[in-house]
């Protein structure tokens, strides 16, 4: 039992709700399986060595770096990606907001801020902006400027708190 | 100014962006997520060594390790490529070319060139077998700084050449000389710019698929210039163009690093055809640091001619180039723009400025938004600063005495004519809104505490719009820059509009929507803007670059749109029985206008009438379909420009600094939508406080890379990012339909020099001049404590 | 940036960890949390043949109050120190340092073991075991050993763990009341790892006077320092401006920083006196306020 597995390792885990069961080369990080193999390719790789955010999932409910993670770390997990956040075609009031104020360009960054943020508003609803800066500060993004960011996630806490309604185009 | 001044409607709204949703919910394809049947994947092996020369490749034991279908050397490259990399701009005629392949044949000349290539049937596998080819070197002794490139007896880089520069331009405006010896006071600095890298969060990458019966090329690529791109290796490859389809998805961020044409999408191509199978090859981020086009590092001496009362007569400047260890796609285009924008915003009248670019044992030196200007700008704003500090004047004096007046219009600078703008006036808001905002009360608050604030301003120009194609070929482009759009309205009454832009986070997408919808008079969201495909999308000329898709595409539609309006109005008219000039077009519906509740037709009708049932409908001697296209090749570039206002804050104790306002005031003439102006002055703001107080590429002394991580390039995060504000003003462009200048750079322009100038106001009793970037607080602690103290008088 | 082929044993109990250990003879690496590991795995900096994976011993993961002490298990995430009331009231030290670590994300899946034996003198974790006189218990083929904080961190990356050995649990010292606690921490950008951190705790008597300080310092040296000179300096004064002066100067003089492409070595040893002036003004400010209330 102790001898070590080269050829494959079974894991087992639930992505987005699915009971997702397959053969895993130990080397393969969280993030390569839940794009190739999960088809959850909303999962971006941005640096792959931890710092950028870009990859980040819930994992059991609080976020991680998939690009850090080995895909056999994450056995008997839960698995939550950026595909995993909208209730069915209806946006989840982050997403919303962020539509709303600009709150990403290019895009590549956002499921990362995106599941981030999820974490943030659940730890503390009613964050101010410099909570919000540091919140999202281990996610790089080379686009905004992050000031519509920070607008976004303060709209959505209010929304999320109850405070106010959600904006659907 | 008014012939194209567009009235109020889409053009001009905060809409959302129609790219969003898919954006939000991991549903948009980026590259990486390109996967075909039977695709391998590349990975690439580089140089260790800044300069060396290949003895020899033995690639067998690559070979032989199970699932590596293919491994190419650059023999292999240059027997398989009919020219070498392409170099676009081409300035200076007698320039010295470095004709490199996309693998090195027989040197290397910075460390990551491209040496070896592999395909395996994974990234995993791929890099495994990088590690089992082995590659003898005869090291060479590396030119690293720009003084290593010039000293007496330097290692040449390339043997044939009698030094490491590569070219050399001076061009002149009036004479400098003259009104040098003329001057009551000279000014003189010495500038270095760190050099940094665009850095788009998404890495490069390409899939190529060679159908080796039929010599068609597919290719999926992360490119802000899918033309260009496909011309290109059409060119390299020795293949017609018809073969080649160039498809571009989401694109997670260009910054001008995707706009240039690099050796990997050639190898990707070359390993498929090897292989009979698609071949992805995505750079990762360590290969980034050395394989992305490097930019903005420069040497710049300026020196400025002035009367006393701060009317500047004479400038003059060296631009030197930090090129790497050969020629970019770009080539000396940004250190060329450099100095023909030296003199900025600015009237002066007698103007010598050089370029000289010098090779070295770096990585290529490519596009970074901005170009050459934010180099630019920190040369005409540092000197303005030193001579206002010379003279005693305030720096927005010496600005004000010194800038284009608007009646000066189209106004001939060194190499371009500025088209249009209001300079004073933007410079006077900017006063303003700081003086309603209370900085100076702020600073001096704060000064009471023992605490060091600081207010700095900036004034910059950025060409848009690029441009005349014909001039730019005078220029050294090899390649045109018109755009070309189609709009279509179908059967339904639905638009479509075909665009050969790139979709990188700029929200072109819903810019040109905006345009057409408000044209045509219909609801934006039956708009549809199609891009990313070669082969069934217009051309545009140069690339999604340059700050021109939204003033050249926005243009081009504006125009297209407008003549199908005019035919949707004609058969509009027949179906009416009324005059076309009386009616309008308002959410979709043809109607009288001023005539609420009268007859009218649908779009939809409309559609019906032009593509289906045309029987006494479609007016006689008007074509069935509903579809225009045009070109946009302008008679000029315009120019933008704005004022960077920043209150920043300096720790004495550590020498860090802390932006705590930040605004700027910006004119692009016509705005598209203003939320998307205001993101990407942001952005590119966010870029430009990163290479004035984070970002560096930096080497060791022995010519290797230290910044390979994120851990080493600092790009700064949200919690080193002040609250920014904009306000807007509008100058058209009336040269462009529409009015709109273009904007996608402006923010990195004038950052550096604000923020230094804050740095300076914040330390008052201080003679401190800042001339290096980025300030760093270890060489802000030294700059402070070994500056003498200012001269009472 | 994809990691170099090994085998994994996700192990089911301690000595099964510490078998294959044993058997893959020092080429073997312990995987925690991996927020350290993994990137250097993909960099292929690390090329181990085995990862023995500690993920799966749930009894490596508990805080424990054994009175004079607080018993950590190295699986333990750093998220969960951080957060854990019983920390808060005897070490809060720990979680006013943890706060500084990356970020939340990164927190979430490091652990507390994984962090102290990747030995970095420039990481927070380290240099609280340092200042609080910690116990690292490592437990190897001949069972279970106490280690030193002092003696543990050897050198740039490099500890007093042996091949075949596992860090299994971090003892310290629980903190008398009325200690207050301060960290300032320099880094170019939020969340990187600090240029240079001081981090103290300290308790004035009631008369006004240090009656017991502990300052230690992160980046200043290739392992976490202890400044205990400084410490000698202030205890049984005033916290006057020139005692504390003093010793931030008695730190700087203690540190041998190395330099880097963010900062030279002199700049790191300046900083080392500047947080430690800051940090001791923030620490005694706090312990007035905590003697008037």
């Amino acid at each position: 039992m102790s001898t070590p597995t080269r050829t494959g390792t079974s894991v087992s885990m639930t992505v987005n709700g699915e009971q997702v069961d397959r053969h895993v080369d130990p080397r393969r990080t969280l993030s390569d399986f839940l794009r190739r193999d999960c088809g959850a390719t909303g999962v971006h790789l941005g640096c792959e060595h931890g710092v950028c955010g870009a990859c980040t999932v819930l994992l059991d409910g609080r976020t991680a770096r998939s690009c850090c993670t080995l895909a056999v770390q994450a056995q008997g997990a839960d698995i939550t990606t950026v595909e995993g956040m909208a209730d069915g075609a209806e946006l989840h009031p982050l997403q919303e907001a962020f539509w709303k104020h600009h709150g990403l360009q290019c895009g590549f960054c956002t499921p990362g801020i995106l599941l981030t943020v999820q974490e943030l508003l659940a730890d503390n609803p009613d964050p101010s902006d410099e909570e919000i800066r540091e919140g999202i500060s281990g996610n790089i993004c080379r686009c905004t400027g992050y000031q519509f960011i920070v607008d976004a996630v303060r709209d959505a806490a209010a929304v999320l708190r109850g405070e106010k309604a959600t904006e659907a185009e | 100014m008014t012939q194209h001044q567009v009235p109020p409607g889409l053009i001009g709204a905060r809409v959302r962006r129609k790219e969003d949703p898919r954006l939000l919910t991991g549903r948009a394809q980026f590259v990486d997520d390109v996967v075909l049947p039977g695709m391998l994947e590349a990975a690439v092996l580089r140089s260790p060594h800044p300069h060396a020369r290949i003895l020899g490749i033995d690639v067998r034991a690559a070979l032989e390790l199970p699932g590596v279908f293919a491994v190419l050397t650059g023999e292999d490259v240059r027997a398989a490529c009919a020219t070498p990399q392409p170099v676009v701009w081409r300035m200076i005629p007698d320039q010295r070319m470095t004709d490199q392949y996309a693998l090195a044949v027989d040197k290397v000349r910075y460390v990551g060139q491209a040496v070896a290539v592999v395909a395996a049937v994974d990234r995993y596998v791929a890099e495994d077998a990088l590690g089992l080819i082995d590659v003898e070197y005869e090291v060479l002794e590396p030119v690293v700084t720009l003084d290593d490139a010039l000293a007496e007896g330097a290692p040449l880089l390339y043997d044939n050449w009698p030094d490491n520069v590569s070219c050399r331009q001076t061009i002149p405006k009036g004479d400098a000389a003259a009104a040098f010896a003329e001057a009551d006071v000279v000014v003189t600095e010495t500038l270095t710019y760190g050099r940094q890298m665009g850095t788009p969060l998404e890495t490069r990458g390409a899939v190529m698929s060679w159908d080796p019966f039929t010599d068609q090329l597919e290719g999926w690529m992360s490119t802000q210039s899918p033309n260009l791109t496909r011309d290109l290796l059409g060119e390299v490859l020795g293949l017609p163009v018809d073969h080649i389809r160039v498809r571009t998805p989401h694109v997670g961020g260009g910054f001008g690093n995707k706009f240039d044409f690099y050796g990997e999408e050639v190898l990707a191509a070359l390993l498929s055809k090897r292989t009979g199978r698609p071949v992805k090859v995505i750079e990762d981020r360590l290969e980034s640091f050395v394989a992305n086009a490097h930019s903005r590092e420069q040497r710049i001496e300026v020196s400025v001619a002035a009367k006393s009362d701060g009317t500047i007569i004479g400038m003059r400047g060296t631009v030197w180039a930090v090129l790497g260890g050969q020629l970019a796609t770009v080539g000396i285009g940004p250190c060329w723009l450099s100095m023909a924008l030296m003199a900025g915003p600015y009237d002066i009248p007698h103007v010598e400025a050089t370029v000289v670019g010098v090779v070295t044992n770096r990585s290529p030196y490519g596009s970074y938004r901005g170009w050459g200007q934010p180099k630019a700008n920190f040369a005409h704003e540092r000197i303005i600063d030193k001579l206002a500090h010379e003279l005693g004047m305030p720096a927005n004096e010496v600005r004000r005495r010194n800038l284009i007046a608007p009646e000066k219009f189209p106004y001939p600078s060194q190499v371009f004519f500025y088209d249009s703008g209001n300079y004073a006036e933007c410079l006077d808001m900017a006063e303003q809104a700081v003086a309603d905002r209370g900085w100076a009360k702020r600073r001096d608050a704060a000064a009471e505490e023992g605490r060091s604030l600081g207010i700095g301003y900036s004034f910059h120009i950025e060409i848009s719009a690029l441009g005349p194609s014909k001039i730019m070929n005078q220029a050294g482009l090899q390649h045109s820059s018109f755009d070309e759009e189609v709009v279509r309205i179908d059967s339904a009454g639905g638009v479509t509009v075909r665009t050969g832009l790139s979709a990188m986070g700029q929200g072109i997408e819903t810019a040109l929507a905006q345009v057409a919808a408000q044209t045509l008079g219909v609801p934006l969201d039956t708009v549809k803007v199609l891009h990313g495909d070669t082969e069934t999308n217009p051309f545009t000329g140069y690339g999604t670059g340059a700050s021109r898709g939204a003033a050249l595409g926005g243009g081009a539609l504006l125009r297209a749109s407008s003549r199908l309006r005019d035919k949707v109005l004609r058969i509009a008219a027949h179906m009416l029985e009324a005059d076309a000039e009386d009616l309008e077009i308002t959410d979709g519906v043809v109607a009288v206008k001023g005539a609420p509740g009268g007859p009218s037709v649908t779009m939809r009708q409309i559609g019906d009438a032009a593509y289906r049932r045309l029987d006494g409908k479609l007016p006689d001697g008007e074509d069935p379909t509903l579809e225009e296209r045009d070109v946009l090749d302008p008679d000029n570039v315009a120019f933008s420009y704005g004022t960077t206002a920043v209150l920043a804050e300096v720790d004495r104790e550590t020498g860090r600094v802390e932006l705590l306002d930040y605004l700027l005031v910006h004119d692009c003439g016509t705005v598209i939508n203003p939320m998307i102006v205001d993101g990407q002055i942001h952005g590119g703001a966010t870029q430009g406080i990163g290479g004035a107080l984070f970002e560096e590429i930096v080497y060791s002394p022995e010519g290797q890379p230290l910044t390979t991580t994120f851990m080493d390039y600092l790009i700064p995060t949200a919690s080193e990012i002040p609250t920014f504000e904009t306000l807007h003003m509008t100058t058209t462009a009336d040269h462009i339909p529409g009015g709109f200048k273009g904007m996608g750079e402006a923010g990195t322009i004038g950052a550096a020099s604000a923020i230094t100038a804050a740095v300076e106001d914040a330390l008052p009793e201080l003679d401190l001049r800042l001339t290096r970037l980025p300030v760093t607080p270890p060489r802000l602690l030294d700059a402070l404590t070994t500056a003498t103290p200012k001269d009472p008088s | 940036m994809k990691p170099a082929p090994f085998g994994h044993v996700r192990a089911s109990t301690l000595d099964q960890a510490v078998e294959t250990l044993v058997a893959e003879d020092g080429d073997a690496k312990v995987l925690a949390g991996g927020q350290s590991l993994v990137p250097l795995l993909a960099m292929r900096l690390a090329q181990p043949t085995t990862l023995v994976d500690l993920g799966g011993l749930r009894e490596l993961d508990y805080i424990r109050d054994e009175g004079d002490h607080v018993e950590i298990g190295a699986m333990t995430r750093s998220r969960a120190v951080e957060t854990s009331p019983l920390v808060a009231t005897a070490l809060p030290l720990l979680p006013a340092a943890l706060r500084h670590v990356g970020h939340v994300t990164i927190r979430n899946r490091g652990t507390l073991g994984g962090s102290v034996a990747h030995a970095d003198p420039a990481a927070e974790a380290p240099s609280v075991l340092r200042a609080l006189d910690a116990e690292i218990i490592a437990t190897g083929p001949g069972g279970r050993r106490t280690i030193a904080a002092a003696d543990f961190f050897q050198g740039f990356l490099f500890s007093a763990l042996e091949p075949d050995e596992i860090l299994t649990a971090i003892r310290i010292p629980r903190q008398p009341a009325g200690t207050v606690v301060a960290v300032e921490e320099f880094a170019r950008r939020h969340g990187d790892f600090a240029l240079v951190a001081v981090l103290g705790a300290a308790r004035l008597d009631p008369s006004g006077e240090i009656a017991e300080v502990r300052l230690s310092v992160a980046g200043a040296a290739n392992t976490p320092l202890r400044a205990d000179a400084a410490e000698r300096l202030l205890t049984g004064q005033a916290p006057t401006p020139d005692v504390i002066a003093a010793a931030a100067t008695a730190v700087a003089e203690a540190t041998d920083p190395a330099a880097d492409i963010h900062a030279p070595a002199e700049y790191r040893r300046h900083l080392a006196a500047v947080l430690t002036r800051r940090c001791l003004h923030r620490l005694f400010a706090h312990a007035e306020r905590s003697a008037a209330a």
